[in-house]
């Protein structure tokens, strides 16, 4: 019965009796996929700021990577001035981070509507100068930041014939998964029952006619940027303390959260959460197969061929022209 | 983006003038180094191939719309194949450990030559590698994007993948490409035994940028250039007139692709390495940003723009360390109130005069 269930566990769970010396070995493949799940976690924190900048207002956002690096620093400094709790410093980073948000849609995005790729040139040198600022005030040295104490520890979610663990995921990686999808959730909930959320869906499908309706268009474009900036600056001060925190972080996350907000589509909040478990997973998987730089070439070689094919993302609805 | 440009990019009046203006620049720049240091020389040659590498993305940006970042790539690929030219032709002493394999693939556990890598060590093979294989890498991508209905800014998407999937690749094939060191410890330039001395090499490249410059100019010119810059200001109505517009993309693109990695290919020599760092999203945005700030469309620009900026960077580096800093300020500067950069804005200005 169990086996019917959970067949993946099952033969793992065989695998470790029996003890294999093949090469390709069910356990440690289970472990890389467990793995993949802490991932999945980042892409889908990274990748939520994106689905609403790009998903909701088309904005081609480049900078979106330095909103991350900015949320890190935010949690960085906080943790270094007044010694606070990494999960405290969350709703700072959200709150600096959406205000610079706030800014930069003031001051640039908003003379660029309707220009993508005007835009797309002027998020990339708005990440260079943020870059660049920031290496003004910390400069370019690496910054580490403190995980919270209680989350620490590995979940054994499987054991090997001597009892220690053989598949195990560490307590912070589901805690990103958690924030993640808490934060998917709230933002669905934000955009599809509440008033806010109505006006906003309003502006994008049919602008001229929300503003003769008194909706105030160009609020609604600064908050819903601001929103998408300040997602990206919770994902940065959640992931701040895996690696180290540089001015050019950000960059890193960039490509992967373009690529799993264009893998999920953007019609629907949940096409993030597809893109993110399908990216996570298949380079977990490859990367177990081949190696780490062979997946990401072929993860991203499969975007692309996706893009070409279907620029509106896999879990998008069929428009009629 | 289509109102700001139109306009400038009209056919020239006055192709006498333009050719006497070319013609004593070139002289000019030719006699420079009778005049100027070793350093500026080389300094000024690397300059003049950022300049024709920028020339080749004005082509398809500033003519066809296509905003590329893979130009780097191209610029690269071509870089690479040099450099295994050179590499290989290093003089027995001259390698570390002697015969004729990179050390690089010695310490990667290579016993012999790749049969891919081998026949770059004769010139000929080696310079035609230098245009065929970013050309044949472009036609491909050109191909496979070109003929779907991607719109404009998933191409650039695109092109940005292609060049983060390039530079993991390139890191990881340490045995082939030299990973992250890229190819370095090669030897001088000499073509059928023949020593190249730098200010021949200058010579060289001052030629090849100039005959990039004319020919871009005549090219956009020509009817053929006319199709390119309709197929930017409205695809739609170009194919309804029965224009191929996916094949008249492709062929800019592979040609464009083709003078960036003769551009590199002549990099090498001077730089005296090439490694995945020009492979980099960074390098491809520099030259957007060369071409951004002289002005899409007008080709002088971008080379103007690579020529100044570089002399302002090679000073500005040794005073400060954030020189990215200042070239992202000037990209948001120009993208926001010029938008038809330097070059552009000027010409405008004297045409509303006339």
């Amino acid at each position: 019965m169990y086996a019917y269930l959970f067949p993946l566990y099952y033969l793992a769970q065989e695998a470790v009796t029996e003890e294999t010396t093949e090469a390709f070995s069910l356990v440690a493949f289970g472990n890389q996929l467990v793995n993949g799940i802490g991932v999945v976690g980042i892409l889908l924190l990274t990748g939520l700021g994106l689905a609403i900048t790009f998903g909701v207002m088309r904005i081609i956002n480049l900078a979106h990577g330095e909103f991350i690096m900015l949320g890190a620093y935010v949690t960085f400094l906080m943790q270094d001035l007044f010694g606070m709790d990494l999960l405290l410093t969350i709703p700072f980073s959200f709150l600096i981070t959406g205000a610079i948000g706030a800014l930069v849609e003031l001051t640039i995005i908003r003379r660029l509507y309707g220009r993508p790729l005007e835009t797309l040139l002027a998020t990339w040198g708005l990440s260079i100068v943020l870059q660049g600022i920031i290496k003004l005030i910390f400069t370019a040295q690496l910054k580490y930041v403190k995980s919270p104490p209680y989350i620490s520890g590995n979940l054994t979610l499987l054991k090997d014939a001597q009892g220690s663990p053989a598949i195990a995921i560490s307590y912070y990686r589901l805690f990103i998964v958690a924030v993640a999808i808490a934060l998917l959730a709230l933002t669905g909930y934000l955009l599809n029952k509440t008033d806010l959320g109505r006006q906003v869906r309003a502006v994008t499908q049919n602008r001229e006619m929300a503003k003769c309706l008194g909706v105030n268009t160009s609020l609604i474009d600064m908050v819903t940027f601001a929103y998408g900036c300040g997602l990206a600056g919770v994902a940065g001060s959640v992931i701040s303390s895996l690696k180290s925190v540089s001015p050019p972080m950000g960059q890193d996350y960039l490509v992967d959260a373009w690529m799993t907000v264009v893998t999920g589509g953007v019609d629907k909040l949940v096409g993030v959460l597809a893109g993110a478990f399908l990216i996570g997973e298949s380079s977990s998987g490859i990367a177990y197969l081949l190696n780490d730089p062979t997946a990401r070439v072929i993860v991203l070689a499969a975007v692309i061929i996706l893009i070409r094919y279907k620029p509106e993302g896999l879990f998008s609805i069929q428009k009629r022209g | 983006m289509a109102q700001s440009t139109a306009g400038i990019a009209t056919r020239s009046r006055n192709p006498t003038k333009l050719g006497i203006v070319t013609a004593i620049s070139f002289l000019i720049m030719a006699a420079l180094p009778l005049v100027v240091g070793s350093f500026q020389v080389s300094l000024l040659s690397k300059l003049l191939l950022f300049g024709a590498l920028a020339i080749s993305l004005d082509l398809v940006w500033g003519f066809t719309g296509i905003l590329s970042f893979a130009h780097g790539v191209f610029f690269t690929l071509g870089g690479y194949a040099m450099a295994y030219y050179l590499k290989l032709n290093l003089s027995a002493e001259g390698n570390t450990y002697g015969g004729n394999l990179p050390d690089f693939m010695v310490w990667n556990g290579l016993t012999e030559l790749p049969w891919f890598i081998a026949p770059l060590k004769y010139f000929p093979i080696a310079a035609i590698a230098m245009v065929l294989v970013p050309a044949a890498f472009a036609y491909l991508i050109g191909w496979f994007i070109f003929r779907s209905k991607v719109s404009g800014v998933y191409i650039t998407i695109i092109t940005l993948a292609i060049s983060s999937a390039l530079t993991t690749f390139f890191v990881s094939q340490q045995a082939y490409t030299g990973g992250t060191n890229g190819i370095t410890d090669i030897s001088k330039l000499s073509i059928v035994g023949v020593d190249i001395p730098l200010n021949g090499l200058y010579w060289m490249i001052l030629l090849f940028t100039t005959f990039v410059l004319v020919g871009s100019w005549w090219l956009t010119q020509s009817n053929f250039g006319l199709i390119l810059r309709s197929i930017k200001e409205n695809e739609n109505r170009i194919s309804y007139l029965g224009y191929d517009v996916a094949s008249f993309k492709i062929f800019i693109w592979t040609l464009s692709a083709g003078i960036a990695g003769i551009a590199g290919g002549l990099f090498v020599p001077l730089n005296r390495f090439i490694s995945p760092v020009y492979l980099a999203v960074a390098f491809g945005t520099q030259v957007v940003i060369w071409v951004a700030i002289g002005g899409r469309g007008t080709l002088i620009g971008p080379l103007i723009a690579a020529i100044l900026l570089g002399q302002i960077q090679n000073s500005a580096e040794r005073v400060t360390q954030d020189w990215q800093l200042v070239v992202g300020i000037l990209l948001l500067i120009v993208v926001l109130f010029i938008p038809d950069g330097l070059v552009g804005s000027v010409t405008k200005l004297f045409k509303k005069k006339a």
